[in-house]
């Protein structure tokens, strides 16, 4: 209702203060009032005594004066002896010695005499009744008008009549009375009509409610006085007779009126100073308040503010608690910004505030001119593989650390992972400052006891005016990745061209997740022939993709971008499938080749990519040959070779392709069992011109030989290659002496092919 | 009071056939009342009267008549001895006689005569509390009830009657009631229920 707490409390105060104060007036008043009218009501029932006392005196007076002339013996002969005359003069006398308005006699018989007035005679008549019941003093309507009536008996000496005398109750008579009060009463006396009301409107039911005698309150139009009802003996039983005294309560509250203005003028007064009170009251407890809604409303704005303290009241504590609030709440906004922005590993700002740093050096014209390295550690999976997680965290601290204190002044970030990025503003030699970066893990790295030599490849981009900073992160890790390709410890430079390249990859990612789908990919096969028999002893299958507009695509431009994407697992799946499939439509010994990636061994699933493939065709595993390169050993060995396990567990072959070419370490013969090594074609290629090639063949053989492996040679194009071949004791061939890589159905032919040649040959 | 007027009168004027009547006159509560005047008139008529047989008497004894209520017959004279110390002033206003004796003393004897038939009250001017009643009577058959309420005719005449009850203070006009009886052969009792009002008292009190 006040949205104010002023307003409210203000309203509060005087409110309740009225409400006090009504509560006072209405108890004085009443007070006032009850004592007015108990005042009123004593004087009243006084009044009713004096009347009473009046009424006796005059009944006894006026008896006495009856009764003496009823006895008077000349009185009592002209009553017995019927002399009206006589009795007229002699009530006439009488009435002039006492002041009397009204006498006469009211005879035993019934007549009435010593009156003339006819009306006032049947009206003396009907006294008869309540006379000669022996009642002598009363009210009776004579004339209209109540009279006070006293009679005495005359005996002469039986009971011949009786003497009445009357006087008016009327207004003067009334007078006197009042005169008699102490205050100015009111005074009538009333008669109830026959059969009908004591008076007219509220005094009538007044009169009939209060015959007992109690004083009550009569509202008789013209205002309300307190009333009193005396009811008096009246001779007529019709019409009983009462005195009304009446006091107007107007009257009586006359004196009290000063009291009630000055009551009404302190509680004026009083209300006006209380409301000023508790405005300014409300004012010193708000002011604070009001100080504190509006530093708490510039605080939700992120203002740091703090409300001066004055008071050391509840509203002071709430003020320094409010203040020790907004400094907590700084704080922790700062805490919470200094995290967000900060690599928890390293201590080194975050990608998050290394793109704000960068698109806020980029958005000045003159630090445009800046350099943006890319940096990323050589083999840092196989560190985090072979030596544990911990201690992959060591060593990207103490990286960062390096790069750090080599730092000069530039910003070095995290990007995640083993990835780095560094600023550096206007360089003058950007070629000098990234081999700058990159002298610095020249020294090795002592890590869990261990000395290891860590290289770290770099990408450069350089800022210029409008780039954005997306972009020329993006550049910096196309340069990254060149150099990554490049070898270890490569630093390159980025060139417009990588970027047409990446869009390209781009593309053809993009072609490729839809290529398994629309039936794009296909496998050929190759056969492997055995040089003992001469016939063909199986195929590898080599996959090709139809490109809708580029058409035919080498597995060397689309396998790479499906190791990297990931889509090597389906499509590694499929192959192994349809490779299968063909396959188990070969007559039995005809074995399949399939390429397997080291993409594919990371992740899991390939054991049951094989168990599905062969449960499918129903082809039996010993004619499927898995093929595998020498690169999988640079990574986690161990897991390597518990998965070969389990798939020569289920009886598939395992050869190792590309023998030679790849790691240098031959550790790895001795952990697993292979059960054939393919020489690469690069050793095959040179194999009739240079001597060293053919010993080295003659080696890989000898190796094979002895290690109880089958040796398969790759890329045999001419007779000579083979002669060279078959002298070193090579178990197979394989190669476009023999023929290319054929579709299906070609292969199919040319396995007909022999069965028909064998069968002519035989 | 006795009703000794009575006795001589039946006992001249009996007719043939006569009989005992006993009246008795009761409040309605049953309490007797005494000094009640019954007065038979056979056939309606008065029964003829009995010469006056001596003085009749109401004394001043003191400052109180005696007795109450006296019957005569009418024509005749009552004497008003008085035997207090101190004197009397008797007087009557009634139409049946009136009559004023002033201020006799002892061993003066007054008399007056009664030749009207009627009640005649009797009262002092000096002593407002003295009343007394003379039934003044047309007819020969009137006797006053006694303590026990009865008044007795020793000889009733037989056959149809009008009786008159009257007494001081009886609520009736003229304080009196009117009954008819058959009187017949042997003894008869009749009882009269009556209202009395109180007695005025001189002395009202204002």
């Amino acid at each position: 209702m006040f949205r104010r707490i002023r307003t409210r409390l203000a309203v509060l105060y005087a409110g309740l203060f009225a409400v006090a104060l009504a509560f006072v007036a209405i108890a004085l008043y009443a007070v006032i009032a009850t004592t007015a009218e108990r005042q009123v009501r004593s004087e009243l029932g006084a009044s009713a005594t004096v009347f009473d006392r009046l009424w006796t005196m005059r009944s006894r007076e006026l008896g006495n004066a009856a009764g003496v002339l009823a006895r008077d013996f000349g009185f009592r002969e002209a009553v017995a002896t019927g002399d009206p005359r006589t009795v007229e003069s002699a009530l006439d006398n009488l009435k002039a010695r006492l002041g009397l308005k009204v006498a006469f006699i009211v005879n035993y018989d019934g007549s009435v005499t010593g009156t003339r007035d006819e009306g006032l005679k049947r009206e003396a008549a009907k006294l008869w009744t309540p006379l000669d019941a022996g009642e002598t003093s009363g009210v009776a309507r004579l004339g209209g008008v109540p009279h006070h009536v006293v009679a005495a008996p005359i005996l002469s000496p039986t009971l011949s009549g009786w003497v009445v005398f009357a006087t008016p109750l009327g207004p003067s008579e009334m007078n006197s009375l009042e005169r008699l009060s102490a205050i100015p009463i009111a005074a009538s006396v009333v008669q109830r009509a026959a059969g009908g009301g004591w008076a007219s409107g509220p005094e009538d039911s007044f009169i009939r409610a209060h015959l007992d005698g109690r004083p009550g309150e009569l509202d008789s139009g013209a205002g309300v006085s307190v009333a009193l009802v005396k009811p008096l003996h009246s001779l007529d039983p019709q019409r009983p007779a009462a005195l009304l005294l009446r006091y107007p309560i107007a009257l009586a509250m006359a004196p009290y009126r000063p009291l009630h203005i000055a009551m009404a003028a302190t509680g004026l007064a009083g209300l006006l100073l209380l409301l000023l009170g508790s405005w300014r009251l409300s004012l010193s407890i708000t002011r604070p308040i009001s100080a504190l809604d509006r530093a708490a409303r510039r605080m939700e704005e992120g203002e740091t503010v703090e409300v001066t303290v004055d008071t050391g009241d509840e509203i002071g504590r709430l003020a320094k608690s409010f203040n020790a609030m907004a400094a907590g709440i700084a704080e922790r906004e700062r805490r919470i910004t200094e995290l967000a922005f900060t690599d928890t590993l390293t201590g080194l700002p975050n990608r998050a505030f290394f793109r704000q740093h960068l698109a806020l050096e980029l958005a000045h014209a003159d630090r445009a001119r800046i350099l943006l390295l890319c940096l990323d550690l050589d083999n840092f999976h196989a560190v985090n593989d072979a030596l544990g997680h911990a201690a992959g965290d060591a060593l990207l601290r103490a990286a960062a650390e390096r790069l750090r204190s080599g730092a000069a002044g530039s910003l070095v970030a995290r990007l995640g992972g083993d990835g780095f990025a560094i600023v550096v503003r206007a360089p003058a030699d950007p070629a000098a400052s990234a081999r700058r970066f990159a002298s610095l893990f020249a020294q090795p790295f002592e890590l869990a006891g261990q000395s290891l030599a860590v290289t770290a490849g770099i990408g450069v981009a350089a800022g210029a005016v409008g780039l954005d900073a997306d972009t020329l992160l993006k550049d910096a890790e196309l340069a990254l990745a060149q150099a990554k390709q490049e070898g270890r410890g490569a630093i390159s430079f980025f060139e417009t061209e990588m970027n047409a390249r990446a869009q390209e990859r781009h593309r053809l990612e993009a072609d490729l997740g839809r290529a398994l789908a629309q039936g794009e990919l296909e496998l050929f096969f190759q056969p492997i022939v055995a040089l003992e028999t001469g016939a063909i002893a199986a195929f590898e299958a080599l996959l090709r993709w139809h490109h809708p507009e580029r058409g035919l695509i080498a597995p060397a431009d689309f396998i790479p971008i499906a190791e990297e994407s990931g889509l090597i697992v389906p499509i590694g799946a499929w192959v192994a499938e349809e490779a299968c499939r063909r396959a188990a439509a070969w007559p039995d010994p005809v074995r399949i080749a399939v390429n397997v990636s080291s993409v594919q061994f990371r992740k899991s699933g390939l054991e049951s990519v094989v168990v599905r493939a062969l449960a499918a065709s129903g082809l039996a595993p010993h004619r499927l040959e898995l093929e595998i390169t020498e690169s999988l050993f640079l990574e986690s060995s161990e897991a390597v070779v518990s998965t070969l396990h389990a798939l020569r567990g289920l009886g598939v072959r395992i050869a190792l392709d590309d023998f030679g070419t790849g790691y240098s370490s031959l550790g790895y013969l001795q952990s697993f069992p292979f059960d054939k090594l393919k020489i690469d074609r690069t050793f095959v290629e040179p194999l009739a011109e240079r001597h060293g090639a053919s010993a080295i063949v003659a080696a890989i053989v000898g190796l094979g030989r002895s290690l109880g492996m089958e040796v398969t040679a790759e890329g045999v194009e001419t007779e000579a290659q083979l002669d060279e071949l078959r002298r070193h004791g090579c178990t197979s061939v394989q190669g476009f002496y023999f023929s290319r890589p054929v579709d299906a159905a070609a292969a199919a032919a040319l396995l007909d092919r022999e069965s028909g040649g064998a069968r002519s040959a035989a | 009071m006795r009703a000794l007027l009575a006795l001589p009168l039946l006992a001249l004027a009996a007719p043939a056939a006569a009989a005992e009547l006993v009246v008795t006159v009761r409040l309605p509560n049953g309490a007797p009342v005494a000094n009640a005047v019954v007065s038979l008139y056979p056939g309606g008529r008065p029964a003829p009267l009995a010469p006056p047989a001596g003085i009749y008497k109401v004394a001043q004894q003191n400052t109180q008549f005696h007795p109450f209520v006296l019957v005569v017959p009418v024509g005749a004279t009552v004497a008003f001895p008085n035997y207090d110390a101190f004197r009397h002033h008797v007087y009557s206003f009634s139409p049946a006689k009136r009559f004023e004796l002033k201020l006799f003393a002892r061993e003066q004897n007054r008399t007056v005569r009664f030749d009207k038939a009627g009640v005649v009250p009797l009262g002092c001017n000096i002593h407002d509390q003295m009343t007394a009643f003379l039934k003044v009577s047309d007819t020969g058959l009137a006797a006053l009830t006694d303590g026990s309420g009865r008044a007795v005719f020793a000889d009733a005449p037989s056959g149809a009657t009008v009786a008159q009850v009257w007494h001081p203070f009886l609520r009736a006009p003229a304080n009196q009631v009117e009954l008819r009886w058959t009187i017949g052969r042997g003894r008869q009792a009749e009882t009269v229920s009556v209202n009395l009002r109180p007695p005025p008292r001189p002395s009202a009190a204002y």
